[in-house]
């Protein structure tokens, strides 16, 4: 079943001769539950991709449907929302808040989306971190905890609210292999365990191996899509 | 609750840059304690100095006395009168009402030796006199007029400027009811040092019954009827029922506010600076709070980029931001408050020597030697609340501008 649908997608920054075309006219189709990597050189628009299917970004022209919703054409208020209740994202460089602790990070997803149950939030919380492996080290603070640790705390972060979708823009990116391979690991682990679409951007071909799907950009367009 | 705790972990993120904003309320908050304190401290003991040595709770007098007396450097004494059985009867009436007493105020030169001195005389029958003011408790040297003889007690002041003592002679002129020149003379039987600077320096007491017939008004005539209450906080209302009795009658009844007018006046300039200082500091706090969370702001551009990828409202990082400012502005309320309260606690303790800076006589303010600040919580709370409030105002525009930013910008710090 179809989750999320981009047709003809346009976007192009600046104006005039520094026009820059990011993307020309993609058509692309994620189901539910896929596990999609997106790759491609630096500059082909990985990234721009990701953030119009998050909502983070309007299309130039075309369309981008969730579940039936156009959300290409949302406010940012109606953007916002959203992205609170559907999308999960996970950051190459975590961004983890340092003040709080590796339960309060992932508390903090759920808090902003207005669940009051405080037993209902710490038991989501635990158990979260317990699916990464974290329950040991929930009240360390980001600057106690190592890369791939970091990166577990992000994506239990992201997975907290139970989204439909979760957006990884290079996640191993600042991780040695051995780290980048267990912060994966985890990641395919929640997708089939809790059947959440992850879609995700990599340049690390070992990490492109556990994708189900691999769709490839190449200035903008989609040169290849191959599902395994 | 989550917002509070994380804005409050914020504060402290940045401690030296708290601490720094901190110290600007700080200051704000201890120097408005310790002038409103020096204030109230200040305006109080001038306000008794004149309620116990120049003019009591309530001053009764003829209008055109008052009038004139106000325009005109020489006291009026023509415009006396004879209080009336029914007048005095009112006054004893009067809530509160404790003592009362008529004298007779005129102009002199005070002569001794080749030097004179212009002064306020002051004709007093010494027995009902001491029941209304306290000079007689202020005698240094001799006595404070017995009986009705010649003599006069002076200010401390004004013997030093005549080099005079007990026992030596004196002669004041003066002009009499019918326009001529006419002296009193004899020794001066007393001297005293009083907190009301202008007692020591302007004032000669006499006694009303040897001056009457040297002025050639009546024995009993009195330019002003002055009397005592319990509390000073019955004068106006008090002054306003006896001026209701009074009706028709020629004579008016004022409080010792309404005499002292210049301290009023005074009182409120002293405010209104304090105010103003206040205004200014909380300027320099709020231009600090808005430059803590721009810093902030940017500082933390990626984390903001990352709470509105989350979905985060931009209300909820607008709130964040305030609340932070807030906090900073609870941290520096705080300890203004506690320092404020070690400066008046000595204040209220030791008091302070207003002698040091200036002699406040010469701009008419009746004080002199320490004075004690009051404990005035309501101020402390009055201006905690104001620190946190504009800290809270004063964070809104760059708040403003950290939640609107795209997030996409955010996360890459562009």
């Amino acid at each position: 079943m179809s989750l999320l649908t981009l047709e003809h997608v346009d976007k192009t920054y600046g104006q005039g001769d520094l026009q820059v075309h990011a993307l020309n006219g993609v058509d692309l189709t994620i189901s539910k539950g896929e596990f999609t990597t997106v790759f491609g050189p630096s500059g082909s628009g990985k990234t721009t991709l990701l953030n119009l299917i998050g909502a983070l970004d309007r299309p130039t022209s075309g369309s981008v449907v969730f579940l039936d919703k156009p959300i290409g054409s949302m406010n940012r208020h109606e953007q916002a929302a959203h992205r609170r209740f559907h999308v999960g994202f996970i950051f190459q460089s975590y961004n983890l808040i340092p003040v709080l602790t590796a339960y309060e990070n992932v508390e903090f997803a759920l808090k902003i989306t207005g669940i009051r149950d405080s037993k209902k939030i710490h038991s989501q919380v635990t158990d979260m971190l317990d699916h990464v492996g974290l329950s040991e080290l929930m009240h360390r603070r980001p600057n106690q905890l190592s890369g791939g640790q970091k990166q577990r705390v992000a994506v239990a972060r992201a997975l907290v609210k139970h989204p439909k979708l979760v957006l990884a823009d290079e996640p191993t990116a600042n991780l040695d292999s051995k780290t980048s391979k267990e912060v994966i690991e985890v990641m395919l682990r929640m997708n089939r365990e809790l059947h959440t679409t992850f879609i995700f951007s990599t340049h690390d071909p070992m990490v492109m191996e556990y994708a189900r799907r691999m769709v490839e950009i190449r200035d903008g367009n989609i040169s290849q899509d191959t599902e395994r | 609750m989550f917002l509070l705790r994380l804005a409050a972990r914020n504060v402290f993120r940045r401690r030296g840059r708290t601490l720094i904003i901190s110290s600007i309320l700080v200051l704000a908050v201890a120097m408005f304690i310790l002038f409103e304190s020096l204030m109230v401290g200040m305006m109080d003991v001038s306000f008794r100095n004149v309620i116990d040595f120049e003019i009591p709770h309530i001053e009764i007098a003829r209008k055109d006395y008052f009038t004139e007396s106000e325009k005109s450097h020489t006291l009026p004494i023509g415009k006396r009168f004879i209080p009336e059985d029914r007048l005095i009867s009112d006054v004893q009436k009067l809530k509160g009402y404790q003592a009362m007493t008529g004298i007779l105020e005129f102009s002199a030169d005070f002569i001794s030796g080749r030097y004179e001195f212009p002064v306020r005389v002051r004709a007093v029958d010494p027995d009902t006199f001491n029941d209304v003011f306290m000079n007689s408790q202020y005698i240094v040297a001799g006595t404070f007029l017995d009986g009705n003889g010649p003599g006069v007690v002076i200010g401390s002041r004004l013997a030093e400027f005549f080099d005079l003592d007990v026992g030596e002679y004196f002669v004041m002129r003066f002009t009499d009811i019918g326009g001529s020149f006419n002296t009193i003379e004899g020794e001066v039987t007393g001297i005293v040092t009083t907190p009301h600077p202008d007692i020591n320096l302007t004032t000669v007491f006499v006694n009303r019954e040897h001056a009457a017939p040297r002025i050639g008004v009546e024995d009993l005539a009195v330019t002003q009827l002055m009397v005592r209450l319990e509390d000073r906080e019955l004068a106006s209302s008090q002054s306003n029922a006896l001026m209701d009795t009074l009706g028709g009658n020629p004579l008016q009844a004022r409080s010792y506010r309404e005499g002292a007018d210049f301290l009023v006046s005074l009182e409120q300039w002293g405010y209104l600076e304090t105010y103003f200082l206040l205004a200014l500091f909380l300027l320099v706090g709020a231009i600090g709070i808005i430059s803590a969370v721009v810093l902030s702001a940017i500082e933390r551009e990626k984390e903001i980029g990352m709470m509105k990828a989350m979905g985060m409202g931009e209300s909820s990082i607008l709130r964040l931001f305030m609340l932070e400012a807030g906090g900073i502005g609870v941290v520096g309320g705080a300890l203004g408050c506690l320092i404020g309260a070690v400066i008046i606690f000595f204040f209220n303790t030791y008091g302070f020597d207003m002698d040091i800076f200036m002699d406040f006589s010469e701009i008419g303010v009746p004080v002199s030697g320490r004075i004690y600040g009051p404990w005035n919580f309501d101020a402390f709370l009055l201006i905690f609340v104001i620190v946190v409030i504009v800290s809270i105002i004063a964070s809104i525009l760059p708040a403003l501008w950290a939640a609107r930013k795209n997030p996409i910008d955010a996360i890459e710090k562009r």
